[in-house]
C-alpha cells in the first residue's frame, strides 16, 4: 500500500507541471498568437494612462521581456527554492512552495491562497457531510419504495436541486432567511476557533444551498446503483439465509451501491476544496472560488496558476483517498 | 474612462498645457436635514456630533492599493481621507461647493511665483503621524517621489512626472542620495516649506496637490509594495487590520490634530471595510441595515433600484446624484465628409437625446440629457444649448436637413460608429443614434471592438479612425479635478492629440481652442478662467465634435444609521471623511 502511496505521490508531482505548464501556455501564447505583445501585456498591470517608460518598467519587473521558458523556469524553481522579489525599498523573500507575486498588488500569492483555504474546505466539507447523508438516504429509501409517492416526490425535487443553478437557489435562501425572516441575518465567515457556533450558523445556508445541488445527484446515483444492486442473485441469497433485511440492504446493498458513489465523491470534494466559485460569490465568502474570479478578472497569471494547482493538488489527492478507501469498501479489490 | 472604478484618463503622455485650477464654485449648501429624496445632494442629512459606533462599509471590489501613492480609484481617494492628509484637498461641504480647494497639511493654498514656474506651500506646524512623530516637508516631497517608481507603485496617476521639471527622475528606490530626496523639481528649504518647480506654468496646479501622492510618507516607514499593508495615518483614523482583498479596518487616530482639521471628523469609533461582496447583497445590507455605505459610490443595482423608488420609506433614503460621468459620442472632424462642420452639426441635430437617455438607463439610472461637455457638477459649468438637445430631445429632423444641405450632403451620407462590444449601454446607444441618424439619411455601420482595446487599438488610434471611416465613436468621460481643464483638456486640446491612447477622438485641433488653454493656464484669477473653461465649451459644441450624451447620475442609498451624510460633488457619491454613526435606538 505505501508503494502504492509512493507511486501516485510521484505521478502527482509530474500532473501538477504539466498542469502549470498548461496554464502557463494557455496564459502567454493564445495572446502570443492573437498579436499581443509583451509591452501589450505588461500595459494591463500599469494602472491607468501609463507612460511607454512606466510600461517597459512593470514589463522588466515582471519579466515579460524574458523567453518564455525562462520565465516558466524562473516559476518552477521559486515553488522549488524560494524567489527573492523587489518590493521597493529591500528584497523581499519568498519562501518556497513560492507560487511567485500577484502582478495585481505584488504580494506572494501563497500566503493569499491559503488565507482562503479556511472558507473553501469549512463549505466544503459542511457541505459535504450534508449532502453525502441526505442524497444516499433519500436514494436509498426512494429504492426501496420505487414507484411510490415518496420516490415520486424525491426524485422530482432531486430534479429540481440538479436544474436550479447555486446563484439562484442562493439568493432565494438569503433573500428569505437572511433579510425577509432574518433567522441568519448579517452572514460573514467567522473562523471555527473564532466562534464555532457563528462559524456553524453563517454557514448553514451555503451549505444547505450547495448540498441540495450535490444531494439532488447523489440521490439519484444512490437510487440507481441500490435499485441494480438490490437485484443482484446475492441479494437474494442473502434474504434467503434469512438475514435482516436491514442487513441486507446496508451491508449488502449499500455497500455495493457506494463504491461509485465514493468514486464520485472524491472527485467532487476535490474540485470543491478548489474553490465553490458560485456559493462563494452568491454568499460573498472569501474563499479559493472568489479568489479565482479576481485573479481571472484581473488577468493575474500567478494567482491563476496558484489555484490551478491547488485545486489540481486537491483533486489528485482526493483520488488517492477515494482509492485507498475502495479497498475498505469493496474487499475484492484489497491487495 | 471609469469613474466607478478610477479617476480619469486624462494624463498620458501628452505635453502638460496650462491651466488654472479653480476655488468655489457653487452655491452654498442648504440648510441641514434630516431625510428625504435627494436631501443628501445639496444638505447634510442628520448633522451630528454624536460619537461612538462602528461604520460599516461593503465593496463588491478591491481597492487598487491603499497605498496613497498608488491608488487611481475615485472611493479610494475618498476613503484615503480618513487617514491620509495632502497638501490641500476638496472642501467637505454638500453642493458644488465641495469642488472647493482649502488647506489641509498646508497652511494655505499655493503661492505661484510671478512666472507661474515655481508653487511653495508651508505645512502647519506640529503635525504629527499616528506614532507621534512629526509630519515634516520632507516626508510630502519623499510621497511624490514615490509617484516616480512606476515599476513599484504602478497604480496612481503620473502629472508630477509631466508636470515637473526632472520627468526622469527613476524615484526613491533607486536614488542614488543617501536620503533617498534626490528629486531636484522639489525642494524643502526647512522642514515645513515645500517648493515645486514646474517645467512650464500650471495653474490648476493646486489640484494635482490634492491628490493622495502629496499625503506624506516617513522614509524610513515605506516598505514600498507592502506599504499598502499599514500606510502611516495622518488623519483621524488609522490601520488597525488588513486582509488583503478581504477586510480592513480603520480605529481612531489620537494624534490626529483636529484643531487644524476642518474638513475630518473622528466620531465613529471604527470604520470595518469589507471587500469583494457580491454587490446585490450589498444593496440588501444597506436596506436592512447590515451596513452603512456601498464603498464604491457608483449607486444600487437594477433590483434595488425597483425596490427603493417604489416604496416611499425608502426612496426617502435616496439621492439621484451626478456620479461626475459624461456619455458622448465623438464626431471626427478628419474623416470624410465629418471634417465638414455642417455635416458634424447634422449630427448634433438629428441624434434622439431621449434614446440615448434610455439606453444608459432612463433619467435616474442613467442621467440627465446633456447639452454641453462641461458636466453640472464641475466649477466653470454654464447651461447652454446650442442644437436644441433639452427642447427637442427626440432630435430636430428639419434643422438636421438644412446642415446637410450647407454640408453638401443633402441626401445623406455614410459613416461607420465605433462602440464598446462588451459594454450593452453602449451598444443599445449606438443602435439607438443609428435608427436616429437614418431619419435624414445619415446610414451608420456598427463596429464593436473590446473594450481593453478600445483606445489603445482602434477608437484611440487615428491612423486606424481614418483607415476604416470612424465618423462616430461611442465614449465617456469623467475629470481626475473638477474644472475645465480637467474635463476639457485630453478630449478636444489639439496637444492631446496622439497615435494612440488618444482621447481628443474628435482629433479637434482648432486654434481657437488651444489658444483658450494657453489663455486658461496663464490666467490667475479664477473666476476669469471659469469664464474661459465656458468659452471653450461653447467653442467646442459650436465645432461639434462631441455629441454630448448625458449627464450620469446614480442612485445611491444613505443609511439612516449615519450622521452628517451628503453627497460630495467632486468625488460623486457620499463624502466619508466626516460620517458619524446615530446612537443605538434613536
Amino acid at each position: 500500500m505505501i508503494a502504492f502511496i509512493v507511486r501516485r505521490l510521484i505521478v502527482t508531482v509530474f500532473l501538477l507541471l504539466v498542469v502549470s505548464l498548461i496554464t502557463f501556455a494557455i496564459f502567454f501564447l493564445i495572446p502570443l498568437l492573437a498579436g499581443q505583445n509583451s509591452y501589450e501585456l505588461a500595459s494591463q498591470y500599469v494602472g491607468r494612462n501609463p507612460s511607454p517608460a512606466a510600461v517597459h518598467a512593470i514589463e522588466r519587473k515582471l519579466g515579460f521581456d524574458q523567453p518564455l521558458t525562462v520565465q516558466y523556469g524562473r516559476f518552477v524553481r521559486g515553488i522549488v527554492m524560494g524567489a527573492h522579489y523587489d518590493a521597493g525599498p529591500d528584497k523581499t523573500y519568498c519562501p518556497p512552495p513560492c507560487f511567485g507575486y500577484s502582478f495585481r498588488n505584488q504580494q506572494p500569492v501563497w500566503p493569499m491562497l491559503m488565507s482562503n483555504v479556511p472558507v473553501t474546505a469549512s463549505l466544503a466539507f459542511g457541505a459535504a457531510v450534508l449532502w453525502l447523508v441526505a442524497g444516499t438516504a433519500i436514494g436509498v429509501l426512494s429504492a426501496l419504495r420505487r414507484g411510490t409517492v415518496f420516490d415520486r416526490a424525491a426524485m422530482g425535487v432531486a430534479l429540481a436541486g440538479v436544474s436550479l443553478p447555486i446563484f439562484f437557489t442562493g439568493l432565494i435562501a438569503l433573500q428569505l432567511f437572511s433579510y425577509r425572516w432574518p433567522i441568519f441575518p448579517d452572514l460573514k465567515f467567522v473562523p471555527f476557533t473564532e466562534n464555532p457556533l457563528l462559524w456553524a450558523r453563517n454557514l448553514v445556508l451555503p451549505w444547505t444551498t450547495l448540498a441540495f445541488l450535490y444531494a439532488a445527484l447523489y440521490a439519484r446515483l444512490t437510487r440507481a446503483g441500490m435499485l441494480e444492486t438490490m437485484g443482484e442473485d446475492y441479494i437474494r441469497t442473502a434474504r434467503a439465509k434469512g438475514l435482516p433485511e436491514r442487513k441486507v440492504i446496508v451491508k449488502h446493498g449499500l455497500r455495493a451501491a457506494l463504491t461509485p458513489i465514493v468514486t464520485i465523491f472524491g472527485m467532487d470534494l476535490g474540485l470543491l476544496l478548489g474553490g465553490a466559485v458560485l456559493t462563494e460569490f452568491t454568499f460573498s465568502l472569501h474563499g479559493l472560488g472568489l479568489f479565482t474570479i479576481l485573479a481571472i478578472q484581473n488577468n493575474d497569471l500567478p494567482e491563476i496558476l496558484g489555484v490551478v494547482m491547488l485545486t489540481a493538488f486537491f483533486v489528485v489527492i482526493a483520488n488517492l483517498i477515494v482509492d485507498i478507501l475502495y479497498a475498505v469498501i469493496d474487499p475484492r479489490v484489497r491487495p | 474612462m471609469k469613474r466607478h472604478k478610477t479617476f480619469g484618463l486624462a494624463a498620458s503622455a501628452a505635453a502638460v498645457a496650462l491651466g488654472l485650477g479653480a476655488c468655489g464654485g457653487g452655491g452654498e449648501a442648504a440648510a441641514p436635514t434630516t431625510a428625504g429624496y435627494n436631501a443628501g445632494i445639496d444638505a447634510v442629512v442628520r448633522p451630528s456630533d454624536a460619537t461612538g459606533g462602528t461604520i460599516v462599509f461593503n465593496n463588491s471590489s478591491v481597492p487598487d492599493s491603499t497605498d496613497p501613492g498608488n491608488t487611481y480609484y475615485a472611493n479610494m481617494w475618498n476613503v484615503l481621507r480618513l487617514y491620509g492628509r495632502s497638501l490641500v484637498t476638496y472642501k467637505s461641504v454638500p453642493g458644488n461647493a465641495g469642488n472647493q480647494i482649502v488647506p489641509d497639511l498646508a497652511t494655505s493654498l499655493g503661492q505661484v511665483s510671478n512666472n507661474g514656474l515655481t508653487w511653495t506651500y508651508h505645512l502647519k506646524p506640529n503635525i504629527k503621524y499616528e506614532d507621534g512623530s512629526t509630519v515634516t516637508s520632507q516626508d510630502v516631497k519623499y510621497a511624490v517621489e514615490r509617484s516616480y517608481a512606476k515599476d513599484v507603485l504602478p497604480n496612481g496617476p503620473g502629472y508630477f512626472s509631466l508636470l515637473l521639471t526632472d520627468p526622469k527622475y527613476p524615484g526613491p528606490y533607486k536614488d542614488k542620495a543617501p536620503d533617498k530626496l534626490g528629486l531636484k523639481s522639489v525642494t524643502t528649504p526647512n522642514s515645513t516649506t515645500i517648493v515645486f518647480h514646474l517645467a512650464r506654468p500650471f495653474s490648476d496646479f493646486d489640484y494635482v496637490a490634492a491628490l493622495p501622492q502629496t499625503i506624506p510618507v516617513p522614509p524610513d516607514k515605506d516598505r514600498g509594495a507592502n506599504y499598502q499593508l499599514h500606510p502611516m495615518s495622518t488623519g483621524p483614523y488609522k490601520f488597525q487590520s488588513y486582509q488583503l482583498d478581504k477586510q480592513f479596518t480603520l480605529v481612531k487616530n489620537p494624534n490626529w490634530s483636529a484643531a487644524t482639521d476642518p474638513n475630518r471628523k473622528q466620531l465613529a469609533n471604527k470604520f470595518v471595510f469589507n471587500l469583494n461582496v457580491n454587490a446585490d447583497t450589498i444593496d440588501n445590507n444597506l436596506i436592512h441595515n447590515f451596513a452603512d455605505v456601498d464603498m464604491a459610490g457608483t449607486g444600487v443595482q437594477a433590483a434595488a433600484r425597483a425596490d427603493i423608488l417604489s416604496s416611499p420609506s425608502l426612496k426617502k433614503n435616496a439621492d439621484n446624484a451626478f456620479s461626475g460621468f459624461l456619455w458622448l459620442t465623438y464626431i471626427n472632424s478628419k474623416v470624410k465628409p465629418l471634417d465638414n462642420v455642417h455635416c458634424r452639426r447634422a449630427v448634433e441635430y438629428a441624434a434622439d437625446k431621449v434614446a440615448y437617455q434610455t439606453a444608459y438607463g432612463g433619467p435616474v439610472a442613467g442621467g440627465a440629457i446633456a447639452s454641453t461637455v462641461l458636466t453640472p457638477n464641475l466649477v466653470g459649468f454654464q447651461k447652454f444649448d446650442l442644437y436644441s438637445a433639452t427642447t427637442k430631445p427626440h432630435g430636430d429632423v428639419t434643422k438636421a436637413k438644412q446642415e446637410l444641405t450647407v454640408c453638401g450632403q443633402s441626401n445623406g451620407f455614410s459613416t461607420n460608429m465605433a462602440f464598446r462590444s462588451d459594454r450593452p449601454k453602449e451598444k443599445a446607444t449606438a443602435t439607438a443614434q443609428q435608427q436616429a441618424l437614418s431619419r435624414v439619411g445619415i446610414k451608420v455601420t456598427l463596429q464593436g471592438y473590446p473594450s481593453g482595446k478600445y483606445y489603445t487599438n482602434f477608437a484611440g488610434v487615428p491612423n486606424y479612425v481614418h483607415q476604416h471611416d470612424l465618423g462616430l465613436a461611442i465614449g465617456g468621460w469623467a475629470p481626475d479635478w473638477p474644472d475645465g481643464y480637467g474635463m476639457l483638456y485630453y478630449l478636444t486640446a489639439g496637444p492631446a492629440i496622439q497615435a494612440a491612447g488618444n482621447t481628443n477622438i474628435g482629433e479637434l485641433d482648432s486654434p481657437v481652442v488651444n489658444n483658450l488653454f494657453t489663455k486658461a493656464m496663464a490666467t490667475t484669477d479664477i473666476s476669469a478662467r471659469n469664464q474661459i473653461w465656458s468659452q471653450i465649451d461653447r467653442e467646442v459644441m459650436s465645432q461639434a465634435v462631441i455629441l454630448p450624451g448625458v449627464y450620469a447620475k446614480s442612485l445611491l442609498y444613505r443609511s439612516p444609521r449615519l450622521t452628517n451624510v451628503f453627497v460630495h460633488s467632486y468625488y460623486a457619491m457620499y463624502n466619508y471623511s466626516i460620517l458619524g454613526k446615530k446612537a443605538t435606538g434613536s
